[in-house]
Parts: structure tokens; C-alpha cells; sequence
């Protein structure tokens, strides 16, 4: 009874009125891991609850679309890769960013040394396993870049890959999509040694994608309402993001009590927190639109089968950042 | 969509369901026109339904993304016959090859059984297990074991069939009555003789039936195996790959290539089982 009135009294303090939680139902893109510490640390540091939200977080997986979700109605905002979420848009539904925690890319091809695979003019002729599900647009501009056919040889062979990294381990392919902060972990930890490995990382071909922003359907934005509620919760998700930034090793704590899978182990989700608080490190969730550009420029590059075929309109917003009062960069 | 609109569907739905009646009522039973009759009920069935289908899409404003018209699905298909053409034949490959391995193999183990009643009782209960693994469990190991391409996919669809197919054999096999085994003895046939001339006859039934449910379990395993580690085509990437770029128009192009690919197939089982047991009472009062 005591407990139930402090509560209330710590409810009332932090609402400053007497109103229900806002509900808000996160899609996340993946599976519940370090990834998406910072909503998990919102939840459960109570930021959420503090900006008067009462946020669901969905977890997602290897063939879970959250655009598809979002249009589904199954979600208010969900984490997505932008060159997705622009291919989308331009399938006519209206997704828009409304916020960009990850500064960063973490995408990479990883090959075996021993492959032959030593810069990307070897890649004809081998084995690339892509991640599907909205997941290849990176993949296929940067190949369109390098004028390298992905319909088996003379060019590449693309094979779907699964969740897992076994292609590689197997020698199935030469190369496969890794997460700096995932991925590549899981092949060190099944014991092969960074000398064993060749990465290409998109970013140090130019060919970075923004990852891991905030999107939310533009019509429902008009609403004062829904943007105000947006709002609150991007910033109490930043505010999760500087606490993990600040306190890894809680925030993975965090994590592992949220994967209701079991599937996460302490050591993995450490690489991994340590990888993304370097992808969101001095980010404020204002999308940088010179970052925007040029996810944009790396899409339309790709030549004959093109991930987007016009420059997008108003695919993003500072409109929930404002809001919020994170400065615009 | 106007009251009209909604109106006009009405109209449409009963006036199709009055034509079938009428059709089921007054046609013939026999002949030319009885053979039109029992195709043009399902056929008109149909029609209404992608009719309604269009209507009810277009008329509440549904998004392409949750469920496209039927007009946007036919679209597809005029558009792109090459590519959905490749998906077919890769996932016919695994389908086959799997489907002949794992039936045969279901025969084969069914006449072992009967021979060696100590298989009997080591065989099947195996034979169970293998057929309670589920599929989206077993796809990625064989994956592991055969390779990306349509082998591991063959491997799947020959493990979701060898059970089906060993039991209905097996039913087959003890499907004579002691009379005509006695008869048998009579007239001192040895094991072979009799099962050749009496077991195996008796036993087509069950085997074109086992063929006839595997043919679905095929398909499904072949498709649900192609989501698992696939090169970039076949039907089963197409549905996984396409859903994710949100062109929900080829998944459902592709779910009409696999529906009738699948109809198709169960047919052709059907119209051999019906030249292979004439003789069955099913089929002797159908004879026109």
C-alpha cells in the first residue's frame, strides 16, 4: 500500500499530471541484443516511463520487415536501415526518419584470407552471402559501383544468408555480410583469427547507408499529437543511448534480461555494446543531412537495377528532433 | 466504395451462387455436358471470388502492401514470366529429385518392414520421429550438409515424405484378406509370386495415396527449404526476398505459380492412379 502510493506520488512527479503512459510499440529490426541497448536501457531505467510513455519493444529477426509492420499498423515506430526504408517509400508507403541514433555504419563484407579474396576486384568469380529482407540494397549498389554482375560467374555468386555465420566457416562462400558489432564477433568466437579474415567495410569505400534509424508513417505525423508523443520518446531513447555510452556493462545486464530467447551470451553482447556505442557516439538523434545525402548519392550510383530510381521527397523530418529540442546539426 | 458498389458485389455473389445451384440442379450427370458442368461450378466459384477479391481491395482502400488486387497480382505475371519461370524450375529440381527419393524410399522401406518384422519394430518408430522434425528445424542442417543449392532442398522434401509414404505402403501391403492369401497357399506361391500378383495390386490404393498427399508435403518442403540459405532464385527465396522489398504483387504471382504448379502435379498422380486401379469400386461407377 505504502509502495503503491509512493509510486503514485513519483508518477504524479514525473507526469506533472495525472495521465495515463502514452502507449508507443517499438519494431526493432533484429533480434533483442546490444544493438538496441538504448531502448532497452530506457525502458528499463524508467526514461521512458519518466516522459510519460509506456513503451512495447518488439523484438525482430532475419525475416521480420519492420517497414511491413509499420504499414501493417503492428508498430508507431520501428528501427530500420535507411536505403529500406527509402525503397520503400518509393513503393508508395510513406515512411519517414524522424530520428538517426546511429551516426555510424557497422556494415561489412567479410571474406577468408584464405579465399583469395584480397580487394574487391577479386570478388568475380566467388561466393558472397547477403542478408535479404531489405538487408542487400547496400550490397547491390556497392557491386553496381564496381561494374560486377551478381548473376553467378563471370560476376558473383550471391547466396541468401541465413542468421548465422556458418557459410563462412564452412567455406560455403568467400564472403559474407557481418555487423562490426555482431557478426564478426561470432566468427572470433568460433575461433577464427583476425589475421584469418579480410573486411571490407562499406564505410572506407564511401559506400556507407545510414543504419538503425527512427521511422514512423508520414500521415500519422500531422497529428501535434503523435509528434509530440514521438517526441518524448526519441529523446528518452537518446537518453538511453548516452547511459549505455556512459555504463556499458549495465546496459548489457539490460540487454540480457530482455532476450526472453536465452540466446545471447554476456561475453557476445559485450563486443557488441562496445562496437555500437561506437556507431552512436557523439549522436544526438538529429538526422545529419549531409549523412542523408549521402546514403542517397550511394543508392542512386548503382547502375543498371537500381535500389531507387528518383532523388526521394521529404523522406525525412526534423519535425519530432525539434520537438524534442535536439539542435539540427 | 458507394452503397451501390457494395450493392452491385451483393449482386454479383448471389446471381454467381444462383448459377451454380442452377447448374448442379439441372445439368446433366453424364456425358460431354456433365464433364463441362462439374468444371464450370469451381471455375465460376473462382471467378466471383477474385471478383470480389478486386472489389473489396479497391472499394476499402487496402494497401498494395498488406494485400494487392487480383488485377496487380495478373500484372505481375504478364511482366515477369522469365523470372518467375527460373524460380519454378529451381524449386521443381529439389522438389523432384526429393520427391522421387523420399517416396521411393518410403516403398522400399515399407516392403523391408514386411519382410523383417524385426524392422517393424525398430523401423517406424523411427520413421515417426523423422516426420515430427519440423521443417524449418531440419532445412538449415541439411544446408549444412548438402550445400546451398537444390540438393539440401531435395533433402528436406525427401524427409518430409519418406513417412507419409512408408505408412500408406505399409497399410497397402496388409490390405488382402486371409481368404485370398489362403488361395495363395493353395496354390504354393512363393513369397514373391504373391506379392507380385496379389500384395502389390491390392496395395495401389494406398500407394497412389501416399503419392497423392506427398505431393503437397513436397511442395510445402521444397518452398519452406528456400527460405533457409538459398541461392538467389526458386519460389520459396522469391516469397522471402520479394516480402522484403515490399513487392507483395510477386509474392502473391508467385503463390499462384506454386498453387497451380502444386494442383498440377496432384492431378497428374490422380490420372495415373486412375489408369493404374480401374478396377477399384471408386472409379467403376464414374466410367462415362
Amino acid at each position: 500500500m505504502a509502495f503503491g502510493l509512493a509510486a503514485m506520488a513519483a508518477a504524479l512527479a514525473a507526469g506533472g499530471a495525472a495521465r495515463a503512459a502514452d502507449p508507443v510499440t517499438l519494431q526493432l529490426k533484429w533480434v533483442a541484443d546490444a544493438q538496441f541497448a538504448g531502448y532497452f536501457v530506457a525502458k528499463d531505467k524508467g526514461f521512458y516511463k519518466d516522459a510519460g510513455l509506456d513503451v512495447t519493444i518488439k523484438p525482430g529477426g532475419p525475416d521480420v520487415n519492420p517497414e511491413q509492420v509499420l504499414a501493417g499498423g503492428g508498430a508507431d515506430v520501428v528501427v530500420d536501415w535507411m536505403p529500406s526504408a527509402l525503397a520503400t517509400r518509393e513503393k508508395g508507403s510513406p515512411v519517414v526518419n524522424i530520428a538517426q541514433p546511429f551516426k555510424r555504419s557497422g556494415l561489412e563484407l567479410t571474406c577468408r584470407a584464405d579465399s583469395g579474396v584480397k580487394t574487391p576486384a577479386d570478388f568475380p568469380g566467388h561466393t558472397l552471402g547477403v542478408w535479404f529482407a531489405g538487408n542487400e540494397y547496400p550490397f547491390l549498389a556497392r557491386m553496381a559501383k564496381l561494374k560486377i554482375s551478381t548473376n553467378g560467374p563471370p560476376g558473383v555468386t550471391v547466396l541468401k544468408q541465413g542468421f548465422n555465420v556458418d557459410p563462412l566457416l564452412q567455406k560455403q562462400a568467400a564472403c559474407i555480410s557481418t555487423m562490426t558489432y555482431n557478426e564478426y564477433w561470432q566468427l572470433i568466437e568460433a575461433g577464427m583469427k583476425p589475421a584469418q579474415l579480410v573486411v571490407f567495410n562499406y564505410t572506407d569505400e564511401g559506400e556507407n547507408t545510414l543504419e538503425d534509424g527512427l521511422y514512423a508513417l508520414e500521415p500519422k505525423l500531422k497529428d501535434p499529437a503523435f509528434t509530440d508523443r514521438m517526441a518524448r520518446f526519441v529523446k528518452a531513447s537518446m537518453q538511453g543511448w548516452d547511459y549505455a555510452q556512459a555504463h556499458p556493462d549495465e546496459a548489457v545486464k539490460i540487454v540480457l534480461d530482455n532476450d526472453t530467447s536465452g540466446a545471447q551470451t554476456e561475453e557476445h553482447q559485450k563486443h557488441m555494446m562496445d562496437d555500437v556505442n561506437k556507431l552512436t557516439k557523439g549522436s544526438d538523434g538529429a538526422l545529419d543531412p549531409a549523412a542523408y545525402a549521402q546514403t542517397v548519392k550511394v543508392l542512386l550510383s548503382s547502375g543498371s537495377d537500381p535500389v531507387i530510381t528518383k532523388e526521394p521527397q521529404g523522406a525525412w523530418t526534423h519535425a519530432v528532433t525539434d520537438k524534442a529540442g535536439i539542435k539540427a546539426p | 466504395m458507394s452503397a451501390a458498389g457494395w450493392l452491385g458485389c451483393a449482386a454479383v455473389w448471389l446471381a454467381a451462387w444462383a448459377l451454380v445451384e442452377l447448374i448442379v440442379w439441372r445439368a446433366p450427370r453424364r456425358g460431354v455436358a456433365g464433364r463441362a458442368a462439374a468444371v464450370a461450378v469451381p471455375l465460376i466459384f473462382g471467378a466471383t471470388v477474385l471478383l470480389l477479391w478486386e472489389a473489396i481491395v479497391r472499394g476499402l482502400g487496402v494497401p498494395a502492401v498488406i494485400l494487392p488486387p487480383p488485377s496487380a497480382v495478373a500484372a505481375r505475371l504478364a511482366a515477369s514470366p522469365g523470372m518467375l519461370l527460373a524460380d519454378f524450375v529451381q524449386t521443381m529440381k529439389g522438389l523432384a529429385a526429393g520427391y522421387v527419393l523420399g517416396c521411393g524410399g518410403g516403398f522400399l522401406a515399407a516392403l523391408a518392414i514386411d519382410r523383417v518384422p524385426f524392422l517393424q519394430r525398430g523401423l517406424l518408430p523411427l520413421g515417426t520421429l523423422v516426420s515430427a522434425l519440423p521443417v524449418v528445424g531440419v532445412a538449415p542442417i541439411m544446408v549444412m550438409w548438402f550445400g546451398f543449392d537444390w540438393p539440401s532442398k531435395a533433402a528436406v522434401v525427401a524427409a518430409m515424405t519418406v513417412f507419409p509414404m512408408l505408412v500408406n505402403c505399409n497399410a497397402g501391403l496388409g490390405a488382402t484378406s486371409a481368404l485370398d492369401r489362403d488361395l495363395m497357399s493353395t496354390y504354393a506361391a512363393p513369397y514373391g509370386v504373391t506379392l507380385r500378383k496379389l500384395r502389390l495390386p491390392a496395395a495401389l490404393p494406398f500407394v497412389f495415396n501416399g503419392l497423392k498427399i506427398c505431393t503437397t508435403l513436397a511442395l510445402i518442403g521444397a518452398i519452406v527449404a528456400e527460405f533457409f540459405g538459398t541461392p538467389i532464385v526458386g519460389m520459396g527465396f522469391r516469397i522471402n526476398a520479394e516480402v522484403g522489398r515490399m513487392n507483395i504483387d510477386t509474392v502473391w504471382a508467385t503463390i499462384a505459380v506454386a498453387a497451380v504448379s502444386g494442383s498440377l502435379l496432384y492431378g497428374l498422380v490422380a490420372a495415373v492412379e486412375r489408369r493404374a486401379t480401374f478396377w477399384h469400386p471408386s472409379f467403376r461407377g464414374r466410367r462415362d
